[in-house]
């Protein structure tokens, strides 16, 4: 198993599917801020005055974090970042689950952007990023393809 | 320390180009929406928003009062589902997000002098307000909207089916 985890081709996998997922992630939400406004808003985590600077910024995060990753630039950095926002996203869905808080606006913008309410596979599926993350994070040999020396 | 600096680059650019894209994207937004439903439809005040408040019906009370005079047509923007769950009594369904495919069979039907109040699913929902653009769009003259939808219409005992 140790091994395995050593593989610096399990590491790059790893870092790849990462990158890859939250660049996807950023994309529409780049692109519709003020959809991904409304379903902060949804959550009902935040006070108002912050709801469109986290729309602004959250994607943008999740975007250069994400092409960090995939191009080795401060590999560690970025996927420390990458695991605070998934352990954020995993604590505002179980607050919800916990307290029983499903937005459902009933508006056709947010039913087409198919934002599930089914709250706890979007659960598992960030517990499994985290995974990945502590993984990354914590390997310990040569990384490949990383842009400048080859970070530790 | 080398962490906190790598980590605070990564952030500061994404952060930078954050402010640039929305500054230049034209769906982008306001640094502050309008997330007060006592105030409002809420919304992020995009540059491209679609709210125009001067046709809003902001009371259940007005809506009702021009139920009763018999001369408004109420129309229903949500899902069709919705719709058969339940909607405003004599309320026409067309659903938003199916403009396209219905809005031919509702211009024959209605014709554009016709006096037209849109709802949705009340002041979370701009729905009503981007049906009530299209059917501006499409030459209707007298077009507003209940911002307090079928929830709000609903709460207070008016006539459904």
């Amino acid at each position: 198993m140790n091994n395995f985890l050593n593989n610096s081709w399990i590491e790059l996998a790893a870092r790849w599917v990462l990158g890859a997922t939250f660049i996807y992630a950023s994309h529409s939400k780049i692109l519709a801020p003020a959809v991904f406004a409304k379903i902060i808003y949804g959550y009902d985590l935040f006070p108002a005055i912050l709801i469109n600077l986290l729309a602004i910024i959250l994607p943008f995060v999740e975007l250069i974090a994400g092409m960090a990753l995939i191009f080795g630039f401060y590999p560690r950095s970025a996927v420390l970042i990458v695991n605070v926002l998934l352990l954020a996203f995993i604590v505002s869905l179980s607050i919800n689950i916990v307290r029983g808080h499903e937005f459902d606006c009933g508006c056709f913008a947010i039913n087409a952007e198919d934002q599930s309410t089914f709250s706890g596979p979007l659960l598992i599926r960030d517990f499994v990023y985290f995974t990945l993350g502590i993984y990354v994070f914590f390997y310990r040999n040569s990384r490949r393809l990383c842009m400048g020396a080859t970070e530790q | 320390m080398k962490t906190v600096k790598e980590v605070s680059i990564l952030l500061g650019v994404s952060v930078a180009a954050a402010f640039i894209v929305n500054y230049f994207l034209p769906d982008g937004i306001a640094l502050v929406g309008q997330w007060d439903t006592s105030q409002g439809v809420v919304r992020a005040m995009a540059k491209n928003d679609i709210v125009i408040k001067g046709i809003e019906i902001d009371t259940v009370d007005e809506a009702r009062r021009l139920f009763d005079s018999g001369k408004y047509i109420f129309v229903d923007a949500r899902s069709p589902e919705d719709y058969e769950e339940g909607h405003i009594q004599g309320a026409l369904s067309l659903p938003v997000g199916q403009f396209e495919e219905r809005v031919a069979a509702f211009l024959e039907r209605l014709p554009p002098e016709a006096s037209i109040i849109t709802y949705c699913s009340g002041r979370t929902c701009q729905d009503s307000h981007h049906l009530a653009e299209f059917l501006l769009e499409f030459g209707y003259e007298n077009v507003t909207v209940f911002i307090d939808g079928f929830p709000g219409w609903e709460a207070q005992g008016h006539p459904i089916e």
